[in-house]
């Protein structure tokens, strides 16, 4: 049964760009499609002023597309969303903590340094307020600087990333998400990106069409509010994907190699 | 010119980055080695112009590492 549904999906996939798409797509490379006329040329020529986005490309990505970037974000989610339904596919999954439960016990002297120098821990701390500074950094100046909501959520999840890195009882971790909570959280970002598309129907407009956001703001504010509205749903959906991911792998990490659990083995 | 001839030193890197990651033994320094042939391509998007893409590719690198390196803690192989 696995077998014909895939193979019935192969042949669907393999038939829509083919037949259905045959005429409305144009060719690759044709010097008469519509990118290669006159589509370029109007974003490269009106992309300023319509969207008050001095970076074009997150004005077309942004505001132009923000269809596109919408179901983008979507495509994320479940990214994440795959990786747990396959990785965490295990029946003894409660019993496999990242860390042994007495690796605290066995180390009466936790708390204190064990070298005298700068050492991982000190590091990380040192290290990830930067991080997420930058990633705020990142996200603020979107639509000015290179960057963007993909950047900041990726940064973003790399100061959590090494934030588990941390060995417990060196200092409190700043926040711990489980894998349902991770994966809600990218909804949630995910969202609010179709929130603010709401609101723009709500205003009158069409989806994602910023200039009829209902909060009475100009047209170059209105853009600038809704590009920085649906970039914090992309923020938030790809640190959650990454952190979902990441859980999903750590679920599965036997720590064989710890030295405190061989010795307790042998 | 110039950034031509950069272009195709990058390139050339790439190539021995990958012919590495084909014959390389031990898991762990492909996984490495991986990562730094994400590092030449984002030199590469800037050669090009497109520096939003190697900012892109930076941050994506060390995170595809990271699950590359968690991933072979959950296998108990470390060599092919």
């Amino acid at each position: 049964m696995r077998k014909v549904l895939a193979i019935i999906t192969l042949v669907i996939i393999l038939l829509i760009p083919t037949f259905l798409f045959d005429g409305i797509m144009p060719s690759i490379g044709d010097p008469n499609s519509a990118p290669n006329t006159h589509v370029s040329d109007y974003y490269i020529e009106n992309s300023v002023e319509m969207t008050n986005s001095p970076n074009m490309v997150t004005g077309i990505l942004a505001d132009f597309r923000g269809f596109d970037t919408m179901f983008e974000t979507t495509v994320m989610f479940l990214a994440g969303l795959g990786a747990v339904l396959i990785l965490s596919n295990r029946p003894n999954i409660k019993k496999r903590f990242i860390i042994p439960r007495n690796y605290i016990k066995q180390r009466p002297n936790i708390g204190a340094p064990r070298y005298k120098t700068i050492n991982k821990d000190v590091m990380i701390t040192l290290f990830e307020p930067l991080m997420m500074i930058y990633a705020a950094y990142v996200y603020f100046h979107g639509e000015i600087s290179l960057g963007g909501g993909f950047q900041a959520g990726a940064v973003l999840g790399l100061a959590y990333i090494i934030d588990v890195m941390i060995v417990p009882g060196r200092r409190k971790k700043l926040f711990a998400l489980d894998k349902g909570n991770a994966l809600s959280i990218g909804g949630i970002g995910t969202f609010i990106y179709a929130l603010t598309g709401i609101l723009t129907m709500t205003g009158g407009g069409l989806c994602l069409e910023y200039d009829k956001l209902p909060f009475g703001l100009s047209h170059a504010e209105s853009h600038s509010a809704g590009i920085l509205m649906i970039e914090l749903g992309v923020t938030i959906c790809v640190m959650a994907t990454i952190i979902t991911i990441l859980n999903a792998i750590m679920g599965r990490v036997r720590f064989d190699d710890d030295p405190i659990k061989r010795r307790e083995d042998a | 010119m110039p950034s031509l001839f950069l272009e195709a030193v990058l390139l050339l890197i790439l190539i021995g980055i990958t012919l590495t990651i084909i014959f390389g033994k031990d898991l762990l320094t492909v996984t490495i080695v991986y990562c730094s042939f994400s590092f030449v391509t984002m030199f590469l998007y800037i050669v090009m112009g497109a520096p939003d893409v190697a900012f892109t590719e930076a941050v994506i690198g060390v995170v595809s590492t990271i699950y590359f390196i968690m991933t072979l803690k959950t296998i108990r192989r470390h060599t092919k």
